[in-house]
């Protein structure tokens, strides 16, 4: 009663009908009458212990296994047929025989299991998370159906079995040792059927499975890339949120946009402009010295001038006397040229202070000597 | 080129950010059949239009000095829907699509967690809630259904492309794995070059 309340169906009677029904159709079974101990029935019991136990998907080991026990019979085979004994050949029939046999039951349940598998992961009410649901059908996929189609495929080793089992009872047939055999008639033919068939149901499994893992497979990367962000945001916090986690989306703002009537404003300005001749450039040389290149040369001439006159005890007045004609822009900016040149040393006198009369202007200064560096 | 259709609407509705899906007709239509014209009209003025491979339209947002606030605010409510989708034992597409939805029957505040984490974005009840929606319906990733029911519109791919891409990166140093090594197809059609 126990198992029947902590098991309750969608829907179904209560555990008290449940439990009257199973006593009354005998799945129960008292131990004796009006004992309160029950067994379940024989039948039921072999039932569920074949549904627990064999029922269920081969795995590439159990194939695997299945082509080792071809090999052996293989070879148990050929050592017969070496020796023509007729008994351990009749005995490898029987061990291929059933082999092939066990391989072809085996698909069946394999395939029933995965289509059953499939039904429940599209039927299932129970709140599963994404994320689990894929990890266990990508456990069927990784651990029953992809490994065996390597198996069971045209160039797979339970194939090369097939092939070296098949070749052995052509040679049985053609040394007509036991070319009436039924075993022998019986193989050859089993041997082709579950070759197609196991190559059948794996791909027909796969294709089932496959469009549950690729939707499967997608909603756990989206869960997982949700997941990731929401746990960067926790940890991190909003401002070290990276824009890595947004969904960019445009925003194209229209700014100081020129209208209609300022565009056609500036056209017409600009076509109506009245036409303007270019500036004409003079190219040619011109037929006097520029007075500023007269007075650089002048400037530049005064170093070698004055050198002749080394030492000289009145800068200013030397160059006053000597070029009377110049103004005091021209003096003075003689007089710095002098004074600052790498080649002369000025140095102040202790000399009274001086008037120079420079053409119509004067000038009061203390006399400055210039000597050689 | 200058024959193109409902140019002026597309161009303005694109530009605010929407995202035009089958909802958007005749807009979305002509964009269809359309496609590389109108792509090429916009290049040529420096404007991306994205065909995304669930068929649907938006402008490339070009990279922002400073991002407004309802781009967090609609990422955390997108994720949080997202992760709780991920819990309900279906395909999450099929869940968001496939449901109408009420505002007060949100999972938003059913968590400490997701509560904290809308915190984080000014988002404190149910009316923070209903403006984030509402900026989702500016951009036409949901459509109001009556004053407090709505329902996911295609363009809302953009979130699961977004979370596919965050995936994929956090699983880039485990090369080898050959599940996450195979990439899973998702997002835009026309990818800059």
């Amino acid at each position: 009663m126990r198992l029947i309340r902590a098991n309750p169906g969608v829907g179904e009677e209560l555990a008290e009908t449940a439990w009257r029904r199973l006593r009354e159709l005998q799945i129960l079974i008292p131990t004796e009458p009006g004992s309160d101990l029950f067994f379940i029935a024989e039948p039921v019991a072999r039932l569920l212990n074949y549904l627990f136990n064999e029922a269920n998907p081969a795995t590439p080991e159990i194939i695997r296994g299945y082509v080792a026990s071809l090999e052996a019979a293989n070879r148990q085979l050929t050592r017969a047929l070496d020796d023509e004994d007729v008994q351990r050949v009749s005995l490898a029939f029987e061990e291929i025989s059933q082999t092939l046999r066990r391989i072809h039951a085996d698909l069946n349940e394999t395939q029933n299991a995965i289509l059953a598998e499939v039904t429940r992961y599209k039927t299932e009410r129970a709140r599963v998370s994404v994320r689990q649901k894929y990890r266990r059908i990508v456990h069927w996929m990784e651990r029953y159906v992809e490994p065996m189609i390597e198996v069971v495929r045209a160039d797979g080793p339970l194939r090369s079995a097939f092939d070296e089992t098949e070749r052995l009872l052509h040679r049985a047939r053609e040394e007509a040792l036991l070319n009436d055999h039924p075993a022998l008639t019986r193989n050859l033919r089993f041997l082709r059927v579950v070759s197609a068939y196991a190559l059948r149901v794996f791909t027909q499994c796969r294709k089932e499975i496959q469009p549950l893992y690729e939707s499967l497979r997608r909603s756990s990367f989206i869960a997982e890339g949700a997941s990731l962000a929401l746990e960067q945001l926790q940890a991190a916090g909003l401002l070290r949120w990276g824009d890595e986690y947004l969904v960019g989306v445009a925003s194209w703002r229209y700014q100081n946009v020129p209208s209609d009537v300022a565009i056609v404003a500036t056209l017409r300005r600009v076509i109506e402009h009245p036409p303007e001749s270019p500036p004409v450039l003079e190219l040619t040389a011109e037929e006097e010295t520029p007075d500023a290149l007269v007075r650089l040369i002048w400037l530049e001439s005064l170093p070698s001038l004055v050198t002749n006159n080394l030492p000289v005890q009145d800068l200013l007045g030397w160059i006053v006397e000597t070029f009377s004609g110049r103004n005091i822009s021209d003096v003075l900016a003689g007089f710095s040229a002098l004074v600052f040149h790498n080649g002369f040393r000025a140095t102040f006198t202790d000399r009274e202070l001086r008037t120079y009369v420079i053409a119509g202007d004067e000038i009061t200064a203390s006399p400055v000597k210039l000597t050689s560096t | 080129m200058s024959t193109l259709p409902h140019l002026t609407n597309i161009f303005d509705r694109l530009r605010r950010g929407y995202h035009l899906g089958p909802d958007d007709e005749p807009a979305f239509s002509v964009l269809c059949e359309r496609f590389d014209e109108y792509a090429a009209y916009f290049a040529a003025i420096g404007i991306t239009l994205v065909r995304h491979e669930r068929e649907f339209f938006y402008f490339n947002a070009e990279t922002q000095d400073t991002v407004p606030d309802t781009l967090p605010r609609i990422a955390v409510f997108s994720y949080i829907m997202v992760d709780h989708a991920a819990n309900q034992g279906r395909a999450i597409d099929e869940f968001i699509f496939g449901h109408n939805f009420l505002v007060t029957a949100l999972p938003h505040f059913t968590l400490d967690r997701y509560t904290a984490l809308l915190r984080q974005v000014e988002v404190h009840d149910l009316s923070d809630l209903e403006n984030v929606l509402n900026h989702m319906e500016r951009i036409g990733w949901v459509k109001w259904l009556t004053d407090d029911e709505f329902r996911f519109l295609r363009p809302f791919h953009r979130v699961f492309s977004k979370c596919i891409e965050l995936a994929q990166a956090a699983q880039k140093p485990s090369v080898g794995d050959s599940d996450s090594s195979s990439a899973i197809s998702e997002g835009r059609v026309n990818r800059d070059s």
